[in-house]
């Protein structure tokens, strides 16, 4: 009898005490959210995105775009929100697409092939909102359908090649002479882009700096999947045991699994290096307190695309119904701004080489032509 | 009665802890939960939706229920539903008939094809006693595979690689007049299939010598042999229609819900089946009821991080809390056990 009623006091006890810091914790926060409404009184539009597959802080696409937006909204005074979808259906996205919208969030950012269908139907049904959708073009899905882009749509690809271009001349001259390996995600066009253009930028090392990179075939591998972790250790432990020195992971969370592979043997003292995507992996690499296992990152400046898309309508000038690629010429893809494992000589050829390929005197295929996958 | 009970007792905790943590984070519960459902119910595309998002979880749910009524722990609903996907999918693109034909045909593709995933676990552990957790989740990975290979091989897209190519509208479950009654809602004619199973499979185990035995053997096997029922069929007969309700779900899922299978994802649904029949305490018409109420949360969730600022991953932990709670809803009824006990022992020393 006692026990139980000490029981039941305690229950109490602790409810009551979680109710007392909840009841506060809900006291501060409108508030909060109140001082940062009057700082931004000229906002008329509240921005929205929808994750692809992955979490938000995935390191690469979603995160990227998120930071866009979240620089975009603290440096206009923006509303900005992310939903995750539930699956990775059309019904999915458009449920998640039809959420934001109805919660008054008409500027809505969507990063991933994935949302073509979803942003095509969308375009048409809410007329009143703004889309932008990167890495695709909006189309029926029907077989041999042509991308719609309406009016209030904006879409956006990226000279992968260019980038992964880039890299393998990095790479090359760095290395100078070994074995080069590529890790690929999904065998889906913007991956393969970066395969094909790393490959030719190696080869061009080759030719005309003087460097002897070699990639054999065995060592351009596709996982098929963005989130196998264990697989790209596994993918990378075997390239570097055939004496790859060099790998490039386009590959998301299979990259992950690379980068920690990578670290793990140059931990051990081992001459290796990997070379990330989408954006600065420089950091996850690191190791040994300073040091880092990747070598460069081929970039796709995502953050950028989605910030200029916000700026671009604050200003009233929307590119609304373009397609746009973003290239070395636009400066949306490359190599990041800070390479601290890159010599100093290593950067500047590689600055001249971008520059060719800025004004034309050097062009990078997005086709496979004779190139490995 | 007494399972009604501890289910919904099971979904109360489940939303009062959701409510604490909200709490915890500073956020307001009263208003999340009324956003949640709000987004689930507030016009009829939204209801439309979580009928939608519930078909295939009643079906898997119902695959689980089933199994474990006839002593069988059915962790394969994930690869069932997928490969039943698969084949519905698989005839829908290959076959050109007139759509009352397609589509039973379809229907019946899933559910053998499902069934068949569900056969040979079955077999193993009627045969050679293989256990049928290990087996089922091994048939999942090649049900995976499976599909990863043919897909791209035989059915691939022309945009996407990771995806088949879409159905045409002809055999789709879904339907024009349905779409337009919930306002542009996806849900299709799946919904229908779903509650039609749940009621012959209700009658089935309830009152037909076939789901009597079946039940028999799942209580115990021996006494069930003792008692002249041939044990080793009704394993694999169990694991037949429950893979089959599991495939089922698979056709609702690819071809009603969505328009093409993609590669590389095992549908989530299969897992959240377990939930979804512990939480309806493997009944069918519990497993209806709870599907719906699993349909509610994924299908209101987004309203309700899009109305308030409760993160994405706080609504997925709150499920997941109910869940927990559902999952565990056995903890609730030995606590309410023992609540009872010592009271009449008090009384007794009182007395």
């Amino acid at each position: 009898m006692k026990k139980g009623v000490i029981s039941l006091i305690s229950l109490a006890l602790s409810v009551t005490m979680l109710a007392g810091c909840g009841s506060s914790n809900t006291g501060t926060e409108p508030s909060g959210s109140g001082s940062a409404g009057e700082e931004t009184p000229k906002a008329n539009f509240k921005v929205g995105m929808v994750t692809d597959a992955g979490t938000i802080d995935d390191k690469s696409f979603n995160q990227g775009t998120f930071e866009g937006i979240v620089k975009a909204s603290e440096d206009f005074g923006l509303e900005h929100k992310y939903l995750k979808p539930g699956g990775e259906t059309e019904a999915d996205y458009t449920k998640e697409i039809t959420n934001l919208y109805d919660a008054g969030f008409k500027f809505i950012v969507t990063p991933g092939f994935k949302f073509e269908t979803a942003i095509f139907k969308a375009q048409d049904r809410y007329t009143d909102a703004k889309f932008v959708l990167i890495d695709g073009a909006p189309n029926s899905g029907e077989p041999g359908a042509e991308p719609v882009v309406k009016e209030n749509t904006v879409s956006i690809f990226f000279a992968e090649h260019e980038s992964g271009f880039l890299a393998g001349v990095a790479a090359a001259l760095h290395v100078k002479e070994g074995q080069a390996g590529f890790i690929g995600g999904l065998e889906i066009p913007p991956v393969q882009k970066f395969n094909w253009g790393f490959q030719q930028g190696v080869n061009y090392a080759n030719e005309n700096l003087g460097t002897n990179l070699v990639i054999n075939k065995e060592n351009v591998v596709y996982q098929g999947s963005f989130d196998n972790v264990a697989a790209g250790g596994q993918l990378a432990a075997q390239m570097y045991n055939n004496g790859v020195d060099v790998i490039f992971a386009a590959a998301g969370g299979v990259g992950v699994g690379a980068i920690t592979e990578a670290k793990s043997r140059a931990e051990q003292g081992e001459d290796i290096w990997i070379i990330g995507v989408d954006v600065d992996q420089y950091s996850d690499g690191i190791y040994d307190g300073d040091k880092s296992v990747v070598l460069t990152s081929a970039v796709k400046k995502i953050d950028a695309a989605a910030y200029d898309m916000i700026k671009a309508e604050l200003d009233g000038n929307f590119p609304g119904g373009q397609t746009i690629t973003l290239d070395a010429k636009s400066d949306g893809v490359g190599l990041p701004e800070e390479n601290p494992n890159l010599s100093e000589e290593v950067l500047s050829q590689v600055d001249e080489v971008f520059n060719k390929i800025k004004s034309g005197e050097v062009t990078v295929s997005a086709e496979q032509g004779d190139l490995i996958k | 009665m007494n399972n009604s009970v501890k289910s919904l007792l099971a979904v109360l905790f489940g939303l009062l802890a959701g409510a604490v943590l909200m709490m915890l984070t500073g956020h307001n519960p009263i208003e999340g939960y009324q956003y949640l459902v709000q987004g689930g119910l507030k016009n009829p595309e939204r209801i439309g939706n979580t009928l939608a998002t519930a078909t295939p979880l009643i079906l898997t749910g119902l695959s689980v229920a089933f199994a474990f009524r006839t002593g069988l722990f059915n962790i394969g609903a994930a690869g069932q539903m997928l490969v039943g996907g698969f084949c519905a999918t698989a005839v829908g693109l290959s076959l050109d008939l007139p759509r009352g034909m397609l589509l039973p045909l379809m229907v019946l593709a899933g559910f053998i094809g499902g069934a068949l995933w569900a056969v040979v676990p079955g077999f193993l552990k009627a045969r050679y006693n293989v256990h049928e957790v290990v087996s089922t989740i091994m048939m999942n990975w090649i049900a995976y595979w499976t599909v990863y290979y043919v897909i791209p091989a035989y059915f691939k897209g022309d945009s996407v690689e990771t995806e088949s190519r879409q159905l045409p509208a002809n055999a789709m479950l879904r339907e024009s007049w349905l779409s337009d009654m919930f306002q542009g809602s996806y849900i299709n004619l799946g919904f229908f299939i779903a509650v039609l199973t749940v009621i012959i499979v209700a009658f089935l185990i309830n009152k037909t010598t076939l789901g009597y035995e079946l039940k028999a053997v799942g209580f115990n096997r021996h006494a069930s042999e003792y008692a002249g029922i041939g044990v080793n069929r009704s394993i694999v007969l169990s694991m037949f229609i429950a893979g089959g309700i599991a495939g089922l779900a698979g056709v609702a899922q690819y071809t009603g819900n969505a328009s093409s299978i993609q590669i590389g994802i095992l549908p989530s649904q299969g897992f959240d089946g377990i939930a979804v029949a512990l939480l309806g305490a493997n009944a069918p018409l519990g497993v209806l009821a709870s599907a719906l109420f699993f349909g509610l949360l994924y299908s209101g969730r987004g309203f309700m991080n899009a109305m308030t600022d409760i993160p994405p991953e706080i609504a997925d932990t709150i499920i997941a809390i109910i869940i927990y709670f559902a999952a565990t809803s056995i903890l609730i009824e030995r606590l309410i056990r023992k609540l009872r006990l010592r009271r009449s022992a008090n009384k007794k020393q009182e007395d």
